[in-house]
């Protein structure tokens, strides 16, 4: 039985391919979630219970799209036929599932839950957008190496741990722009700025790689049998391509969005008082 | 919008004792200096990665396939072109850089990656063009014009070959290569679609009319750009061919 993806000299096809460990991981989030939910300390019918409310369809949009990111098919032609579906699937975990997943985590469920973990200093630290910068960047890095993938992708266990490597990266990414902490938020200007660097600038690096690259980087998706005549060099270019714009539906709306706040902060900000001319007395 | 909370946002375990401060501090350095080492033995082996085959290029002469010495001689063998002329592969090949293999178009895997590898390698700038020569091992199938339609995909230029089960079966232990078998039909799939086992190398002869190197499947379009330089320019040994 195959529990997760992972790469096989099988021809691919559209026959369903079932994969229990995906079933079994994506299942656990969403029970762990809803129970949490239970213990919900908002009134019903309060603005807290509506924001809840809210909050969930946010995380249960973001479980469906790390669900059907990792099952098959996608995730069948992301192990082990396709580097365009790969780079696909990572593009949806950070930039689709992360940040609708982070959206919907309540304040009061993450202070619980990170007072239970005892984990409150570690996420302040990850949460600092230097921090979560470099960890998303070199996450980004070591998992679309050549050698990672390679050896990963061809074990069920490895292409396991690439996607919850993925999944923590775009949650990370996510923390200091819409975690659900206030106070480990930057400042909205800081917070454009960061996102635009770590999600927008760096990757453009790999996604070059792959996309000029004279030869295929990634022996699994070179040798694999090849999926409707689309040759190992066009894949790995439109994968880099994906990895340099792809994210740029999400990226862009969310920074004119920060933008945009940040001019109503500043408008709404009274002007200081203009001092007042001193009074002269009258003929 | 403002969200309520009914808890205060205070950190939680900064609660004094021996909190998980400085272990915390610990493991998040052990991990950077993990992510670190991990990295930069990605970058290595990143930047070694074309160099990096299923042979072991590093033992072996830095070749990218398996060196065979004595070296093979360019067999002897007559059979169709897709153009249905015959085709005298030791004549018509004589004193140049060849590719040998022999596959079936309906190969769900080997075929397509070599041919689809070895196309990606003749497009990196620089890398010399051999003949490439493809010898079906499954003739009632692949016809001249389906050879032709299906080498088309890959490059216009390749060489298919076909003939009689008894030709083929004659050019395989010429070329010294395993002998093709037609595998039986699935039957529980409802099909008459079969597959046929074949020789998975493609041989490389060099212009000395003698093959040094064979490569495997797992040769990758870096390794070819890498070795098809070295195997026409190559001073081979003079060796008395068996």
């Amino acid at each position: 039985m195959t529990w997760w993806c992972s790469a096989s000299k099988e021809p691919w096809s559209w026959a369903f391919r079932a994969y229990p460990g995906i079933w079994i991981f994506t299942a656990l989030l969403l029970v762990g979630y809803l129970l949490a939910f239970r213990r919900s300390p908002s009134a019903a019918g309060s603005e807290a219970a509506a924001s809840d409310k809210r909050k969930r369809w946010a995380f249960l949009g973001g479980w469906a799209l790390l669900w059907l990111s990792t099952d098959w098919p996608l995730g069948t032609l992301g192990s082990g036929y396709l580097a365009t579906a790969h780079m696909t699937q990572y593009v949806l975990y950070t930039m689709a599932a992360a940040p609708l997943l982070m959206v919907g985590i309540p304040e009061w469920m993450a202070r619980r839950a990170l007072s239970k973990l005892r984990a409150y200093r570690t996420v302040t630290l990850v949460a600092k957008p230097l921090v979560a910068g470099i960890v998303f960047n070199v996450i980004l890095v070591v998992t679309h190496a050549p050698i990672t993938v390679d050896n990963l992708r061809t074990n069920q266990f490895g292409s396991f741990a690439l996607d919850v490597a993925w999944l923590l990266s775009g949650l990370v990414l996510w923390l200091p722009v819409c975690g659900p902490l206030d106070e480990l938020k930057p400042s909205l200007p800081a917070r454009g700025v960061y996102l635009f660097l770590a999600a927008g600038l760096v990757p453009m690096v790999p996604g070059g790689f792959l996309t000029f690259s004279a030869t295929p980087l990634y022996r699994v998706y070179e040798l694999a049998p090849r999926v409707n005549g689309f040759e190992a060099l066009d894949d790995q270019q439109t994968a880099g391509a994906i990895m340099k714009i792809g994210n740029l539906p999400l990226l862009w709306p969310v920074l004119a969005g920060i933008f945009i706040r940040w001019a109503n902060q500043d408008r709404a900000t009274p002007p200081p008082a203009k001092p007042r001319p001193a009074s002269t007395s009258g003929t | 919008m403002s969200e309520t909370t009914t808890l205060p946002p205070s950190p939680p375990d900064s609660s004094p004792g021996p909190g998980p401060g400085p272990r915390i501090g610990l493991i998040a350095a052990l991990c950077a200096i993990g992510a670190v080492v991990f990295l930069g033995i990605a970058a290595v082996y990143a930047v070694r990665g074309n160099d990096d085959t299923a042979t072991g290029a590093d033992d072996n002469d830095g070749w990218h396939g398996t060196e065979v010495s004595p070296g093979l001689p360019r067999p002897d063998f007559t059979l169709t072109d897709t153009s249905g002329r015959p085709f005298d592969f030791a004549a018509q090949t004589k004193g140049r850089l060849t590719l040998l293999f022999f596959g079936y178009t309906h190969c769900p895997d080997v075929c397509p990656a070599h041919m689809s590898v070895l196309r990606g390698a003749l497009e990196v700038p620089g890398t010399p063009k051999p003949l490439v020569v493809f010898v079906t091992t499954d003739p009632a199938r692949d016809t001249g014009p389906a050879l032709r339609k299906w080498l088309d995909q890959y490059d216009k230029d390749f060489i298919g070959l076909t003939g009689t089960p008894e030709q083929i079966a004659a050019a395989e232990r010429a070329a010294k290569v395993a002998g093709s078998v037609r595998l039986p039909e699935d039957q529980s799939s409802g099909n008459s679609e079969y597959d046929v086992g074949h020789a998975a190398q493609i041989v490389a002869y060099t212009p000395d009319d003698l093959a040094h190197v064979v490569y495997p499947f797992g040769t990758r379009a870096a390794d070819w750009a890498a070795d098809l330089p070295r195997l026409l320019d190559e001073e081979w040994p003079q060796e008395s061919a068996s």
